[in-house]
């Protein structure tokens, strides 16, 4: 009966993570119209701004999903839950996947603006040394084969790592910054249309991520149990 | 009890500093690489300081990789380690201990860097030694405790140098830009900022370390 349970659960939630797919592939086509052709053109950059509405999700989910990985590391190291462990590890490719997607469309995005591919700036500075960070967390998972160790190892590593973040933007922003602050004045520094366009963006990307998240979460889980299987 | 952090530190030193090779290597790395980089410069012109202070912390933290794989590795043959974690102390002792050591190690091979930095790089005015010494001193300490935490991670990893270095550096960052703007002050440039701010990030990020290894590190050594 319990075993009927636990399978009934697994179902609903691979339901669940099909739907926020759906949901979430569907808003982002729909927010192909918000960035296309209800936000308009911005005046001094010009049609490059619009990466603007992939960049931010990107960043803003990449910075959710790493902040997933501290909170699941602490859950790992308080209960030793091996899905706390999978989960963390899921969120920290999905926060890697977003992070170099921020990276790659800030640069492009830089390059047309500062007239630079790259330059030291606490936001940019901070999102590739996150980037690098969390590289290093999914080698160090690959590199080392006694799994209990492994699991306290990268559990140790993703609370540390995101411990650094704010320090890392501090001193950044002291060494120096030339970063725009989209949201740092009074009602935003964004026209109205633009401002629901970016929202619209960062919820359907929120929704995708949400069921990217739990697919993979899945995928973990059905792979320990598959290595679990060959171990025995 | 309250000397056993120092006894552990005591144990390693003498083992290291008998053997050698221990101190030897992360010395040889670090004026290798200030000597490389000294011909980043053509024949004549002055290296900046900022850029010597960036070379002398790149030296150190290449240092800080191969002090803390050394010291964790004294306890890799016949099962030591075993012996250690049963010993009457807490486990947090042991990483005290390894800092410790790993301090006294990264100092003795500043002692080295520091010169090489004059000779190599052509470094010859410091506004103020006591405060440059306290500046090494503060990130030093830093660097130790997340050493001293990740080094034992590495344990038993036959590629634990790379390892080490790849999840280490990105977390030094902030102490490192500290470093390189606190030394180009002290060497008469001071370009990046002033050095009571930077003190006052390294002071939190060597708070936050210290307090995170404490409560992180048995987690990693216990296990094995």
């Amino acid at each position: 009966m319990k075993n009927m349970q636990v399978n009934a659960n697994k179902n609903s939630n691979l339901s669940l993570a099909g739907a926020l797919v759906l949901a979430g592939g569907a808003a982002l086509a729909l927010s192909q119209y918000f960035i296309w052709i209800h936000a308009p053109v911005e005046v001094t950059m010009g049609l490059v701004q619009k990466i603007f509405y992939l960049h931010l999700p990107a960043a803003w989910w990449g910075m959710i999903c790493f902040f997933i990985v501290f909170c699941a590391s602490i859950g790992f190291l308080l209960r030793r839950s091996p899905a706390m462990d999978q989960l963390a590890a899921s969120a920290a490719e999905i926060g890697l996947l977003y992070s170099t997607m921020a990276l790659a469309t800030g640069s492009l995005w830089a390059r047309v603006s500062w007239n630079t591919w790259w330059t030291w700036d606490p936001r940019l500075s901070t999102a590739l040394i996150m980037w690098f960070i969390y590289a290093g967390y999914l080698v160090l998972r690959q590199s080392i084969d006694n799994r209990r160790k492994m699991r306290m190892v990268a559990a140790v590593l993703g609370i540390m790592a995101f411990l650094n973040v704010p320090l890392v933007f501090l001193s950044a922003r002291m060494w120096r910054s030339i970063h725009p602050a989209v949201f740092a004045s009074e009602g935003g520094g964004l026209e109205p249309e633009m401002l629901t366009t970016v929202i619209v963006c960062v919820v359907s990307l929120g929704l995708l991520t949400a069921g990217l998240l739990m697919f993979r979460f899945r995928q973990k889980n059905i792979q320990e149990r598959v290595l679990d299987l060959y171990r025995h | 009890m309250k000397c056993r952090p120092l006894a552990l530190a005591a144990k390693d030193l003498r083992l290291v500093f008998a053997d050698g090779a221990g101190i030897i290597q992360p010395v040889l790395l670090g004026l290798i690489l200030v000597f490389v980089f000294s011909l980043s410069t053509p024949v004549g012109e002055e290296v900046p300081a900022q850029a010597a202070a960036a070379i002398f912390w790149l030296a150190t933290s290449f240092a800080v990789i191969l002090v803390f794989n050394t010291l964790y590795s004294l306890e890799g043959a016949n099962q030591a380690r075993i012996g250690l974690l049963l010993s009457p102390m807490p486990v947090q002792y042991i990483w005290m201990g390894k800092a410790l050591s790993g301090l006294v190690l990264l100092l003795t091979a500043q002692i080295f860097f520091l010169p090489a930095i004059i000779v190599f790089l052509g470094q010859d005015l410091m506004v103020s030694w006591p405060g440059a010494l306290g500046t090494i001193l503060l990130i030093d300490w830093g660097l130790v405790a997340v050493g001293s935490l990740l080094g034992a991670m590495s344990q038993g990893h036959s590629a634990r140098d790379s390892l080490l270095s790849v999840v280490v550096f990105p977390l030094l960052v902030p102490l490192l830009l500290a470093g390189i703007s606190m030394g180009s002050f002290f060497l008469g440039e001071g370009t990046g900022g002033e050095p009571g701010s930077w003190l006052g990030l390294v002071l939190a990020f060597n708070a936050l370390f210290t307090g995170a290894a404490l409560v992180l590190f048995p987690f990693i050594y216990g296990e094995y």
